[in-house]
């Protein structure tokens, strides 16, 4: 794979940098790993349209993009304020970080928010078929992703606030990895969007 | 030619203290977080459950002793068991025994301190007990019966509860199995030393980067496959249900998807130790080092693609012949492999250790099992074997001439090293020989009763069947009691064997370069390792020998009565 990363002498790294390059290198294997769930329930509500000779079937009224395409922004914004909080932390600006954050966790509750309603508002008639079933299936499985990790953005938060980062990225990798787990729920989310809203 | 001179003399004083100290019994059993300590860990609870397994297939040869049911109850419990017996040997003994090697050898291959995320490391551990309760709880509750592949309806409208259970302990043994994977890729990607380019990787290394590679890539299908089954069983959903608009083919697809890769996950850790013992023991290099290396990443990537195979029944036709094309496509790395191997120990100066007698019962099994993989993915001959006999011969040559004999292997190569003692050759050789024998007379019949037409899975047959039968199931206790002497040897090893001292097989990769066990920090120094790990039969390689051995002299003979 990176064979050639590794050509060469070069001398052997101090433990923290050695933890930084670990975890790095092990967030991004866990995203390549983790969004073949994601990927995986594309596969099976792309397998389901075959049992129906039109998607939606027929009698079923399509999804409206309009409300999930404003959660989508809402989650697009979130996601880089929160790349743009650890920029401020890094150039050693905690009040900047602070501030973003506050901005991405809204941003990140009010695209929770038009999913739950999205889910709780599916009709009847869409539930008696795939169409609706997928549907909840895949919001559904994004949404206890996005939670969860909502509940790490609030508490590195609390930390930030409480001021245990400073701009060293040896110092604040818990802001970088908390920041990569959302940008994962971020990429999840679109590859859903598109598929659910945008693909008959 | 780089530095020869062994930088361990300045060891052997600190060296002779810490000699076959090794850790207490009790920390077996409790939290840890050395990678020394979790591989023993995985080691001991897969092989409970390899004795556990191997008495449900022992209970499933005697029912088959006749044509009759009459040791089980009925045909579903006849079903459970099968059920169990294959969910234990793969979900819960070959996996995690592959990680049990991989965690004890390869940070020490690596002349790493430890793993990159130790308290990962043994959190996936510990997920593998409350899982296995999980999975047996279902047995002895209302058990699965629907086979450990759990195809739908089967396994959503027959099933029992236990069938949840199987789902949710498979899912956190998922978990667990992807966590370990992701500590073997990042450990193995940075941590080697600066002199140990990708090119100068033990080969036990790069399986375990192709295995980890592969589970980190297909597990989560298996957890969003799992994640369907459970919601149909108990939210009303009919992903799998026709009558609402559900496909049962969409689990084979979703499933396959994970569990044809996952064969690979399951032999290929066997294949890198194949490399070790094959060439440390015949005292030669590995023949085509490189091939042997990128043909573990081509069996990884090709693995991807030939899932269907399993459902040629099932498939629509005009799919059939790609996937066939790409099942045979695999035969070539695997097959490289098995010429390089050959190539290896051909003309090499070969020891018959125990180690090296259960490598060679691979190569010779595992091509068995390889050839009969090509009859199987000929689609015509594959629709007249389907679900018979045949398949079970086939991937029980794989997996148990494969897999289990390359754990063998692997046990007895570096018993010395996890222990400090040596393994008895003796009692090696007969237990060799008994499951070598067991072995072939129990799963070698399997393809002729198959190909007579004898259904798997069934606990009634065709009176015609029997004498086969009976040969198959005399020969599968054989293989049975074979167990018995290694666990015997083992335990009667581990505290009466003659000291191994460092290096006993006078190796080349990094393990074998520290005392035996090997310090809780693994290395006293950092290690600089040899120019080739099998650049046997050198002056260079055996000057770099001779200084290891004097530099862990003083260590060996220190314990002496043994504690």
């Amino acid at each position: 794979m990176t064979s050639t990363v590794h050509q060469g002498q070069k001398p052997k790294l101090g433990v923290a940098e050695m933890r930084l390059k670990n975890n790095r290198l092990g967030m991004t294997i866990f995203q390549i790993s983790w969004i073949m769930v994601f990927l995986a329930l594309i596969v099976v509500n792309w397998q389901l349209r075959f049992s129906y000779n039109e998607w939606p079937p027929a009698g079923v009224a399509p999804f409206d993009p309009l409300l999930p395409s404003a959660a989508t922004l809402s989650l697009l914004l979130s996601s880089l304020l929160i790349k743009r909080g650890l920029d401020a932390l890094r150039a050693q600006s905690p009040r900047g970080f602070l501030m973003r954050w506050r901005g991405a966790m809204a941003l990140g509750i009010a695209f929770m928010a038009i999913i739950v309603y999205e889910f709780a508002s599916v009709s009847d008639a869409a539930m008696a078929t795939q169409y609706g079933l997928t549907m909840r299936l895949m919001t559904g499985f994004h949404f206890v992703h996005a939670l969860a990790i909502l509940a790490i953005i609030i508490r590195v938060y609390r930390s930030g606030a409480a001021g245990r980062y400073s701009g060293d990225e040896h110092d604040s990798w818990a802001v970088e990895g908390t920041a990569k787990l959302w940008h994962f729920v971020t990429v999840a989310w679109i590859m859903f969007y598109v598929v659910l809203y945008w693909i008959r | 030619m780089a530095t020869i001179a062994v930088p361990l003399g300045a060891q052997g004083e600190q060296q002779e203290t810490e000699a076959l100290r090794r850790p207490a019994l009790s920390e077996y059993l409790r939290w840890s977080v050395d990678h020394k300590i979790i591989g023993v860990q995985y080691g001991v609870a897969a092989f409970i459950f390899f004795i556990i397994g191997g008495a449900m297939a022992m209970l499933i040869r005697l029912e088959l002793w006749t044509p009759d049911l009459d040791v089980m109850i009925s045909g579903a419990a006849y079903n459970s068991l099968f059920t169990i017996h294959g969910t234990i040997m793969i979900f819960l003994f070959i996996i995690p025994m592959w990680a049990a090697f991989g965690n004890f050898v390869v940070p020490l291959q690596l002349g790493a301190k430890d793993m990159a995320f130790p308290w990962l490391n043994a959190f996936a551990f510990w997920l593998i007990p409350p899982a296995a309760v999980v999975v047996l709880l279902g047995y002895f509750v209302s058990p699965a019966e629907a086979g450990w592949t759990s195809y739908p309806p089967l396994s959503t409208l027959f099933s029992g509860d236990g069938q949840t259970l199987w789902a949710l302990g498979a899912h956190l043994l998922g978990i667990s199995s992807i966590m370990g994977s992701i500590n073997f890729i990042v450990t193995i990607f940075n941590m080697r030393p600066p002199e140990m380019t990708i090119w100068r990787m033990p080969l036990l290394c790069w399986a375990v980067l192709a295995t980890s590679i592969i589970a980190v890539m297909a597990t989560p299908f298996l957890a969003g496959a799992l994640t369907l089954l459970l919601l149909d069983r108990v939210a009303g959903t009919t992903f799998f249900d026709a009558a609402g608009g559900g496909d049962v083919l969409l689990w084979q697809n979703i499933f396959w998807f994970y569990s044809h890769p996952a064969v690979y996950i399951m032999v290929l850790p066997g294949m890198g130790v194949l490399s070790e013992v094959l060439s440390v023991h015949s005292r030669k290099p590995v023949f085509g080092y490189r091939m042997v290396g990128l043909s573990s990443m081509g069996i990884a990537f090709v693995g991807f693609t030939v899932w269907a195979h399993h459902m040629f029944t099932s498939l629509q036709p005009e799919l059939r012949i790609p996937f066939m094309i790409t099942t045979m496509i695999i035969a070539v790395p695997t097959g490289i492999k098995m010429f390089s191997w050959l190539g290896t120990i051909w003309g090499g100066k070969i020891r018959f250790t125990s180690a090296m007698l259960f490598a060679i019962g691979f190569l010779s099994l595992f091509v068995i099992g390889g050839i009969s993989g090509v009859m199987l993915a000929a689609l015509p001959f594959d629709i007249h074997v389907h679900d018979t006999y045949f398949v079970v011969s086939h991937f029980h040559f794989v997996l148990f001439g494969g897999s289990v004999f390359a754990v063998y292997a692997a046990l007895y190569h570096w018993f010395p090293k996890v222990t400090g003692r040596m393994m008895n050759e003796r009692l090696g050789r007969i237990h060799f020989l008994f499951t070598y024998i067991g072995f072939l007379f129990t799963f070698f019949p399997m393809h002729v009763v198959g190909m007579l037409g004898m259904p798997r899975r069934v606990a009634v047959y065709v009176e015609a069947f029997q004498p086969w039968n009976q040969l198959i199931s005399f020969s599968a206790f054989v293989l049975g009691f074979s167990s018995l002497i290694v666990i015997y040897n083992v335990i009667k090893s581990y505290y009466h064997g003659p000291i191994a001292g460092a290096n006993p097989w006078r190796a080349l990769t990094l393990e074998w370069q520290t005392t035996s066990p090997p310090p809780a920090t693994n290395f006293v120094d950092d290690p600089i390792p040899f120019e080739d790990p099998y650049g046997y039969g050198t002056e260079a390689s055996a000057a770099y020998l001779d200084a290891v051995d004097e530099a862990f002299s003083g260590a060996a003979p220190a314990e002496g009565g043994g504690h």
